[in-house]
């Protein structure tokens, strides 16, 4: 124990130089004192750059109508400029895709699927969650008019169902809040009654000693003699209810502290979620992809669908994009600049005429391997015989990680959750699966947490981000080496070529890094047109 | 479990090639057949084939430090391979569809490991 236990390990604390901030300069001082601590939760970039209008006569070429190349096209477009979008599929969004019925994909050496998911029902195979703090994409969300509703990110009702551990809670289905309450419990007590018997009282005054008893009684659902023996919180053995019987129910007895610590359950614990994981997060109503659809709405008519760039060439008067469009023709499109939006997994194999530098650069990145099943049920029995309304159910197996509870339509009928959520090594194995093998995976690895589950499997859709061509992969995973090295060489242009996208900003794998990413350079771009 | 009995077969000196194949072979078709191919050949444009590749067969060292590090579209293996996994795909991809490349040593593999991580802290529970 550190003698700065007391001060948060800081030479002062941070109260107490809030307090002197504002005691010095009033609230505005105080604000920016919050700044400057990283209390201002705003992300860096909340709101589009103002570009006036001065875009007129200048032309911009875009590659790419993910959410990074169309947010570059929407707000170039109303400051004037002429653009033009190449996407090299038949819609937009890049990433942002939902499967629904009729939803085409063959991987890269794959077999052919089409969802044929019911009417109604979806899976966001991309990106399916949107933090609170990430202004941007909420920017256009609203902007746009998507709907959003909660996605439910957090539920203690929900499973962990972790096999890997040992002792009579190891192979078992536990729900969440219980390992919760009797592990935080377990340990207020001990840390409660160590304060008692007077282990701090070197380290803590009296008074502090008291308040921190009182906290931990609290967090921990300690009883007046600090022992934890349960709380209503983690469930009722019988549920309390009218009458008699059940009148006030039977309360449940907490696991041993023992056999929660070898059930390794308590792996899914921490005091709060990460910074990009809120237990209560957004999604668009009926799927991600409305917010593609949502940019498309605005700048649909000026991309080129279908359209494949065969050659980027460039000199100090301009750009030149050679494309082959839907019918197969080839043409050079001109333009003063270009926005090139393509993931660097695909543009490292392009013909790209930039400097041997950046052409270095761009070849300096991995990908993560991302895999996601759909899985369409034909009841809903997590709601209806678990009460498991969204959520994930937590497993230690890496090939399918954690299982995803829908949190939309609520009591219908049918539903389709996430089957698993692989990375890295697990992603590669499942991927070389194929589509049915992927389901009948799937549905066997939902058996720890339902004994309903495989049973209620009607079909399926899959997607393995890596072997899905024009992305090879979910997103950007940097090193050191290569942040250090070659992303600063990347973030500033090549000549007239400006990348944009997730892989040029520390939002990796969100839409919030491609669309601020996209304002960070278009403000360049624009800065730069001005001057010219 | 596959891993510690090949350590054991290793250790005793025992038919240690054919054990290191066959174990070579599972480790490729779960962690690289995806990408590369069953048979090798990559798909163009994507994935470079490693039936007759020049850096597949040549020092040792770019292929190791590949699958450790990764490289462009691919990611690194390092958190999901041991060395002696490392040492086992690449000697069968160095032995597989008519190539014919020297086996790997897990001692290159432990050589050539460096500190250096992907930020693949996200791989874990939840990603994004």
């Amino acid at each position: 124990m550190t003698p700065d236990i007391m001060n948060g390990g800081r030479g002062v604390s941070r109260r107490s130089f809030l307090e002197s901030l504002g005691g010095m300069g009033g609230s505005a001082l105080l604000l920016a004192g919050m700044t400057a601590l990283g209390f201002d939760i705003a992300s860096a970039n909340a709101a589009p750059p103002e570009l006036g209008e001065g875009g007129k006569g200048k032309k911009v070429i875009v590659l790419g109508a993910g959410v990074a190349g169309m947010t570059s096209a929407y707000e170039l477009s109303r400051a004037g400029y002429d653009v033009t979008v190449i996407e090299a599929r038949a819609f937009a969004g890049g990433r942002c895709q939902t499967a629904r019925k009729g939803f085409k994909l063959t991987e890269l050496g794959g077999e052919a699927q089409e969802c044929d998911f019911d009417d109604g029902l979806y899976i966001n195979h991309g990106p399916w969650r949107i933090p609170y703090h990430h202004h941007s994409t909420l920017h256009y969300t609203k902007l746009f008019n998507v709907p959003l509703e909660v996605f439910v990110n957090d539920n203690d009702a929900s499973y962990v169902a972790f096999n890997k551990g040992t002792g009579p809670l190891a192979g078992k289905a536990i729900r969440k809040g219980q390992i919760a309450a009797d592990a935080r419990g377990a340990a207020a007590e001990i840390l409660a009654k160590q304060v008692k018997q007077g282990a701090l009282d070197q380290q803590m005054t009296a008074e502090d000693r008291q308040l921190f008893l009182a906290y931990l009684t609290r967090e921990g659902y300690l009883s007046a003699d600090l022992a934890y023996t349960g709380t209503d919180g983690r469930g009722f053995e019988v549920n309390p209810g009218p009458g008699m019987v059940p009148g006030p129910g039977k309360e449940s007895t907490p696991y041993p502290l023992t056999d929660v610590l070898h059930s390794k359950a308590w792996g899914v614990l921490s005091s709060v979620t990460g910074y990009e994981q809120q237990r209560t997060m957004f999604q668009p109503v009926g799927g991600m992809d409305q917010i593609a659809k949502g940019f498309e709405r605005h700048v649909g008519k000026l991309i080129r669908y279908s359209t494949l760039v065969k050659k980027y060439r460039q000199n100090d008067k301009g750009v030149e994009v050679t494309v082959s469009g839907p019918d197969g023709k080839v043409e050079t499109l001109k333009a003063d600049y270009c926005i090139c939006t393509i993931p660097l997994s695909v543009l490292r194999q392009m013909d790209m005429g930039v400097s041997a530098k950046f052409k270095a650069a761009i070849g300096a990145v991995s990908y993560a391997l991302v895999g996601k099943i759909g899985l369409q049920m034909k009841t809903r029995f997590w709601e209806e015989k678990h009460f498991i309304y969204g959520g994930h159910v937590y497993t230690d197996d890496p090939d399918i990680n954690t299982i995803t509870l829908p949190s939309t339509g609520f009591q219908s009928q049918k539903g389709v959750l996430l089957g698993y959520y692989n990375f890295g090594a697990s992603a590669a194995k499942v991927s070389a699966l194929s589509p049915k093998a992927r389901q009948d995976f799937a549905a066997q690895g939902g058996m720890r947490a339902f004994p309903e589950y495989a049973d209620n499997v009607e079909t399926s859709f899959s997607a393995a981000w890596h072997r899905i061509e024009h992305n090879l992969g979910g997103w950007a995973q940097w090193d050191d080496e290569g942040r250090r090295d070659a992303y600063p060489i990347l973030c500033e242009p090549d000549g007239r070529l400006y990348l944009a996208g997730e892989h040029l900003s520390y939002l990796t794998g969100w839409q919030a890094g491609g669309i601020e990413s996209a304002w960070q350079q278009i403000a360049k771009l624009h800065k730069r047109a001005q001057a010219a | 479990m596959r891993l510690s009995i090949s350590l054991a077969v290793v250790a005793l000196g025992l038919g240690a090639a054919p054990a290191f194949a066959a174990d070579g072979k599972q480790l490729f078709m779960d962690n690289c057949s995806a990408c590369h191919q069953e048979t090798g050949k990559g798909i163009p444009g994507a994935f470079p084939p490693l039936a007759g590749s020049k850096v597949a067969l040549g020092d040792p060292k770019e292929p190791v430090t590949r699958v450790l590090k990764g490289r462009g579209g691919m990611p690194s293996f390092a958190t999901e391979l041991t060395d002696l996994e490392v040492a086992q795909v690449l000697t069968y991809v160095r032995g597989a569809w008519g190539n014919k490349g020297k086996p790997v040593q897990p001692a290159l593999v432990m050589a050539l490991r460096t500190g250096a991580k992907r930020e693949n802290a996200k791989a874990s529970l939840l990603a994004h």
